[in-house]
């Protein structure tokens, strides 16, 4: 049975009459992966600060792991945190460094050494433990700082920008990890991150945060229905044919097509009344097969709307839900 | 690929509870701190550079007291007085660091989120911070033997130096956490600290041939650093008891007392990503 182990009720933030974020209430399941997403300046980093215990709420509460926001102490036990720009000693190994934080959870040296080896292979830097920091990468940074987040068996689990300035292949090696977090730990994983198809692959809830306030939270299908986007397809046939699939596509009633003079290759079509999402692929995989059977070689196809990345950008940019 | 993080053993987990009643986190912080100053080479090259200065202070006064400017004890007394007063302007710098240092490098915002109380991550920064007038004091002990020879004042010139010392450095430690906690950026901090020092170091540099009235008096009182200084020379060239002016103790002692009593009290309110006390 999983139970709920993030509970944030409006909570409120305000420095020097500034509110960095107001009314955010959401919650969250053992094994859950939440992507807390918003454009720079959304409240994203101080909300994780507030469920940390690193700022206090100005009103609101909020429980992790079933203890109040007042139970600093037994909240930071249970939470693992990789900050946003987090800072690393640069003299010490990485072995040292785990091994200075798992001391400060109470383990005796022997045991803070075996943990500290144990979290070093998890995030694959077994061979790279007695190196000193400086030398690391800044992926190898960040793996370590999830590897630190994950010292005291954490029930829910902070990262602030964990993939932020790293290459394909470092982000890719970092989702995983956090993957691996959520499916071998059971913990809750609340990921703050820009990389919005990522979030859409690993994430099971979302909350989008613009200007402080939460705009919608949800399953990442229910965020992209709430946001209401127009569904469309792009067709993009050789130029000299275009004249033939329009004909083709003539014969589907409702269905609009767009062409413009910058690029008459590509046609835009629009179902007008498309019911459901199902209902709306269902039309649009009939005008491909029909494209096709006509002998019309089709050069591009994709439905529009349909991800995350359409719902966020409409969302923040009109702001409202 | 996914990676697999598999959950500590059972064992490991009850270890952790169990062992968070046991341990003492201040130690823990305070190792840590000390081996981050000691390995990083901050506090090595602060050693050296103290060594350098204090070799060159000690030829000046040998070379003085050969020609008969200064007695011998008086060779000691000077030598003693640099020896505490540079191993307390490298604690205070040191200690200047301590917070604003951590919040400049980004490393502080970790140590909050562990369950580990702002009042053991002060205390262990202060420790540090301590070893380092601990480290000069020791590297001060062959200069003072040399000079101290054959006049029986060795034993306690030491003891004297390391009394003396300890109070003004936990003084002056705490008072560069405050200040420290106080900043946003290092250099803010470490100016502050050193302009502090300056200041507190300014009537000890007055000539003695000035005429010293009550206003001198009451700023030698006032002044930890000074007054402390005063005790050590009162002692070792007047040659009086220990007790005999010992008023002169009570600026340091006050000192120690009140700006540790503020860090312990104010310590939770201080150690904030931000600074002030009122910026969470």
């Amino acid at each position: 049975m999983t139970s709920t182990t993030i509970e944030a009720v409006r909570l409120t933030k305000q420095y020097d009459g500034r509110t960095a974020v107001e009314d955010v209430s959401f919650s969250a399941s053992q094994g859950e992966i939440i992507g807390l997403l918003g454009p720079n300046g959304a409240g994203k980093t101080t909300t994780i600060r507030l469920l940390t215990t690193v700022l206090q709420p100005t009103r609101g509460e909020f429980s992790i792991a079933g203890y109040p926001s007042t139970s600093s102490a037994e909240i930071r036990r249970c939470v693992g945190v990789l900050p946003e720009s987090s800072g690393y000693p640069a003299h010490q190994t990485g072995a040292e460094y785990l091994r200075f934080y798992a001391r400060l959870y109470g383990l005796s040296r022997s045991q803070a050494r075996g943990l500290s080896a144990e979290l070093l292979t998890a995030v694959g830097l077994e061979d790279r433990g007695q190196s000193r920091i400086s030398t690391y990468s800044r992926g190898m940074r960040q793996r370590l700082g999830i590897a630190r987040a994950m010292i005291n068996d954490p029930v829910v689990v902070f990262l602030d920008e964990p993939t932020l300035g790293l290459d394909p292949a470092g982000q890719a090696q970092v989702l995983n990890i956090i993957r691996g977090i959520a499916k071998a730990r059971d913990a809750t994983v609340v990921l703050s991150t820009h990389l919005l198809p990522e979030v859409e692959e690993v994430c099971s809830k979302v909350v989008i945060l613009h200007n402080g306030r939460v705009l919608v939270s949800g399953s990442v299908g229910e965020v992209i229905k709430t946001a209401l986007i127009e569904q469309s397809a792009q067709l993009r046939v050789p130029l000299d044919l275009v004249e033939r699939a329009r004909n083709v596509l003539a014969g589907f009633p409702g269905l609009t097509i767009k062409q413009t003079a910058e690029q008459p290759e590509l046609l835009v079509l629009a179902v007008d009344r498309p019911g459901t999402d199902s209902a709306h692929r269902e039309v649009m995989n009939e005008v491909l097969a029909a494209v096709t059977a006509a002998g019309i070689p089709v050069l591009r196809f994709e439905l529009e709307g349909a991800r995350l990345s359409d719902a966020f950008l409409k969302m923040t940019s009109r702001g409202v839900t | 690929m996914t990676i697999q993080v598999a959950p500590p053993a059972v064992g490991t987990v009850q270890g952790v509870r169990a062992g968070a009643e046991r341990q003492s986190r201040l130690l823990v912080v305070a190792e840590q701190e000390c081996r981050d100053l000691w390995t990083s080479g901050r506090g090595l090259i602060l050693l050296f550079l103290f060594s350098v200065l204090l070799s060159g202070v000690t030829y000046l006064t040998s070379t003085n007291q050969a020609l008969n400017f200064l007695e011998q004890r008086e060779s000691v007394n000077l030598v003693l007085q640099f020896a505490v007063a540079v191993g307390v302007l490298a604690t205070l710098v040191v200690s200047a660091d301590g917070i604003s240092g951590e919040r400049e490098r980004g490393t502080l915002e970790t140590l909050l989120v562990t369950p580990v109380p702002r009042r053991s991550i002060i205390g262990g920064k202060l420790i540090a911070a301590l070893s380092l007038w601990f480290a000069t004091f020791l590297v001060s002990i062959p200069y003072v033997w040399v000079l101290a020879r054959g006049v029986g004042i060795l034993g306690r010139a030491l003891a004297l130096g390391f009394c003396v010392g300890t109070l003004v450095a936990i003084g002056l430690g705490s008072i560069g956490l405050l200040i420290s906690a106080a900043c946003n950026s290092n250099k803010t901090s470490i100016a502050a600290s050193i302009f502090l020092l300056l200041i507190l170091f300014a009537p000890t540099q007055l000539p003695s041939g000035l005429p010293q009235g009550w206003f001198f008096e009451v700023l030698l009182r006032a002044n930890p650093v000074a007054s402390g200084l005063a005790y050590i020379s009162s002692i070792l060239v007047e040659g009086h008891g220990w007790t005999q002016d010992l008023a002169l103790l009570i600026t340091p002692l006050l000192t120690a007392i009140i700006a540790g009593g503020a860090l312990i009290l104010a310590g939770p309110r201080l150690v904030r990503l931000t600074r002030g006390v009122n910026s969470e």
